[in-house]
């Protein structure tokens, strides 16, 4: 009966062989949904960062043909000619660098104890290319300013407000002493909830939130070059090259974490906690990004 | 007026005082749209809660629930009820729109 079924006119096949073609024809449905939703996650949760980097530096490169590489750290600035020349007119009498003097002052100040927080970064200031960093032992990212922090604690000294103030002026004597480093953030093998606290970057950045229902990708990649306002969106390639940055609207100096809050409130969703893990984690993903690219802090923006 | 009768005249409005301050008191509570109002701003500060357990809260909520407030303690129960319907409104979309970013989503523009 079996020879029967392959082939002829469907009046002539006998009824075994259509049960048989119809269970064939939903097998096969079954495994294209099957590989079509396979296809969907691969794209979604089965990328490596290598992956996520090379599609970034894809897309900007497709935008921005005329703009090496190197001028990412320099954010909007390298792909806005008017702003640019602003900038680099700002930059004759850099506003940071009262914080680059107070926080070298912060650095040379012992602790209580007689430490100081050469006792915590034996390399030196100049470690910015060491953060985000993960920590086995903690299980957690680790920020520069994270480990300011720790340092500060385990010397028995009050921890340092994340956003504003007293932190700044030391994290900006730290990038500076750190220029010319690259950004090299690393992702640990040999456990497995490094390669998670990245995932939850990325999907924090993917994420649309707040009553504008935007992502951090909706502005900086789909978006990128376009103005908001009289503000040139900057691409995500070289957004964590150059903190603390001192912002003309802020009047001050302030950190990277300072400024995710802003990014969030602009599209009016409720920030996350400076230095709390979301923000952490995306700060791992984000500057990942940005590995190759020359660290360039503390910087100078609108 | 017969100034014997003074005292005991006095004494009746206030006893008359004292039992219906109570009763106006509880006039005020009674009314429905003072009701309907905390009623409202009980369920946007929920609404605003639930979204917030899924990190989507937006920064406008809150706002309003605070304006909601304040315009309920002035007896402006109208503007209050529109001010905690918003906020709830707000709350419940926030939340909607937090559970369905609930997956990784790489948009199309990114190629790979």
């Amino acid at each position: 009966m079996s020879g029967h079924c392959d082939g002829g006119l469907r009046s002539n096949i006998e009824p075994n062989c259509l049960e048989k073609r119809e269970i064939m024809k939903k097998t096969l449905n079954k495994m294209a949904i099957l590989l079509l939703l396979g296809g969907v996650v691969f794209t979604a949760q089965a990328t490596t960062p290598e992956e996520d980097r090379a599609a970034f530096v894809k897309h900007y490169k497709f935008r921005f043909p005329d703009v090496p590489m190197e001028e990412y750290p320099n954010g909007a600035y390298a792909i806005d000619k008017i702003g640019r020349e602003n900038w680099e007119a700002i930059e004759e009498f850099p506003p940071y660098e009262p914080f680059i003097d107070e926080g070298q002052e912060m650095w040379d100040t012992s602790f209580a104890n007689g430490k100081t927080y050469k006792d915590c970064f034996s390399d030196g200031p100049g470690v910015a290319s060491q953060y985000p960093r993960w920590d086995k032992k903690q299980g957690m990212v680790i920020t520069m300013a994270l480990a300011i922090n720790q340092c500060r604690e385990a010397n028995g000294e009050k921890a340092l407000k994340y956003k504003k103030g007293p932190i700044v002026p030391l994290l900006a004597y730290m990038a500076f002493e750190s220029r010319g480093q690259v950004t090299n953030v690393v992702i640990p093998e040999d456990d497995p909830r490094a390669m998670e606290a990245y995932e939850k970057g990325k999907k924090f950045y993917f994420t649309r939130r707040g009553q504008l229902n935007f992502s951090c990708a909706t502005c900086h990649v789909q978006n990128t070059g376009l103005k908001v306002r009289t503000e040139v969106l900057s691409p995500s390639l070289g957004h964590t090259t150059h903190w603390p940055v001192y912002r003309s609207k802020w009047g001050t100096a302030g950190t990277l974490h300072r400024r995710f809050t802003g990014c969030n409130r602009n599209i009016r969703a409720k920030p996350m906690k400076a230095q709390g893990e979301q923000y952490r984690n995306l700060e791992y993903f984000l500057t990942y990004l940005s590995n190759g690219l020359e660290l360039n802090g503390p910087g100078a923006r609108k | 007026m017969n100034m014997r009768r003074l005292p005991s005249v006095i004494l009746l409005a206030v006893i008359m005082a004292v039992v219906a301050a109570p009763t106006v008191a509880a006039d005020a509570a009674m009314d429905p749209k003072a009701a309907e109002v905390m009623k409202q701003i009980d369920a946007a500060e929920a609404a605003r809660k639930k979204a917030a357990s899924v990190e989507s809260e937006w920064t406008t909520t809150g706002k309003l629930i605070k304006k909601a407030r304040a315009a309920e303690s002035k007896g402006d129960y109208d503007k209050a009820l529109g001010l905690a319907k918003e906020a709830r409104l707000q709350g419940e979309i926030a939340y909607q729109q937090g559970a369905s970013q609930s997956e990784l989503r790489i948009p199309a523009y990114l190629k790979y």
